[in-house]
């Protein structure tokens, strides 16, 4: 069976995060925040804007690893939660398909609204992203054009999610498993494309 | 006096696939993105002032909400502006606060649990020196705009820490 795509979203985007009487959400073995979007626009945006030539190249490459590290083990702990038993697991039928629901979870709770375009099992994957919060970060430039692709947060979870997907067992040390394979954005609709493009290869290949 | 309940509405846009909180685009992170933004900052300090543009960022972002909030509803007590800011710090999921005899001057602002130290302890266990950079920013955007003052007005130091093996976190706030 196929992933009902618009089925999952409908489903995980009920999906609540409440705090318990700590202040705290413990969810999926992570520990969850809700903060609004633009603060993480905001400190990715300055960071870059800080800093110029080689280190740019640093900075950026830290804030996607910031989300390469997150998706590695929150996607883990959402293709092993019950939430995902219940609305995705019995359309899963192999690996793929735990790709496609995870783009369909990814979409539903937020983070964009991605999709899998190309995939070559363990080679090769191209997301498309239409809409991602991290777009957003254009309207602070003149002329509301970021002056390169700043969709790190994007970059670092899908090529996380391929880790997941064909990097071997999940090792919650990060010391095996992860940084199997990168990703590059050549599209980006923070410097007027029309949406976000993200290709994820292994990490020899990069 | 009987404190207001902070109420945020919460709506999933199914067109552009966004959740909203209030007017605000919101988005569920792990305490792995906020460690590691933190890390970044205090990694960075030889390059850029790291720490400063997270706290101020932070400052920033939760003194536009507040301030957004108490305008939408009509809220002009600061003791009710700044029990409201202490829900929002827990609804974020950010942890606990607590205000130790705050004023306009400043007060204490200690801290049960937070999201970050939490975090950064079961990711990389006790840390060498305080780390909830978030926390502060947060706490200096609570109370600017608890006093009508503008962002920068007040110097947030955590002088106590849970990500450094202490049982509650505490910051000195003060003009």
């Amino acid at each position: 069976m196929a992933i009902d795509r618009n089925k999952v979203i409908a489903d995980m985007s009920k999906v609540k995060a409440e705090p318990n009487p700590d202040g705290i959400i413990p969810a999926f073995n992570v520990l969850v925040n809700q903060f609004p979007a633009n603060f993480w626009n905001r400190f990715s945006m300055r960071m870059m804007d800080a800093v110029s030539g080689d280190i740019k190249e640093a900075v950026e490459e830290l804030l996607v690893n910031a989300a390469h590290e997150c998706g590695y083990h929150t996607g883990y702990g959402i293709i092993t939660s019950k939430e995902w038993d219940a609305a995705v697991k019995p359309m899963v039928g192999g690996v793929e398909d735990v790709l496609h629901g995870a783009y369909a979870v990814f979409t539903a709770w937020g983070w964009a609204k991605a999709e899998i375009v190309e995939l070559v099992p363990g080679k090769r994957m191209v997301v498309r992203a239409y809409d991602y919060y991290e777009a957003d970060i254009a309207k602070d430039y003149p002329a509301k054009k970021a002056p390169r692709p700043m969709a790190f947060m994007i970059r670092g979870v899908s090529a996380a999610f391929m880790d997941l997907a064909y990097g071997g067992d999940y090792d919650p040390a990060g010391q095996k498993g992860l940084y199997t394979f990168r990703c590059r954005q050549t599209k980006g609709i923070e410097v007027g494309d029309a949406y976000g493009e993200f290709v994820v290869v292994p990490s020899s290949e990069y | 006096m009987i404190m207001a309940a902070l109420k945020l509405t919460h709506r999933f846009d199914a067109d552009s696939c966004r959740h909203y909180v209030g007017d605000l685009v919101s988005v569920l992170h792990c305490h792995h993105y906020a460690t590691l933004f933190t890390q970044l900052a205090i990694d960075s300090r030889d390059l850029v002032d790291g720490i400063r543009i997270l706290r101020e960022v932070t400052e920033d972002v939760v003194h536009g909400v507040l301030k957004g909030y108490f305008a939408q509803n009509g809220i002009a007590d600061a003791a009710e502006r700044l029990a409201l800011g202490q829900q929002l710090f827990s609804f974020y999921g950010m942890g606990k606060m607590s205000l130790v005899a705050p004023g306009a001057g400043g007060g204490t602002v200690e801290m049960g649990t937070a999201h970050v130290d939490e975090g950064w302890k079961k990711k990389w266990g006790k840390a060498a020196a305080p780390v909830n950079h978030i926390g502060a920013g947060f706490i200096a955007g609570l109370f600017a705009s608890a006093y009508d003052k503008p962002p920068r007005s007040y110097k947030v130091e955590e002088k106590q820490s849970r990500a450094m093996g202490a049982d509650k976190s505490v910051f000195a706030v003060s003009l």
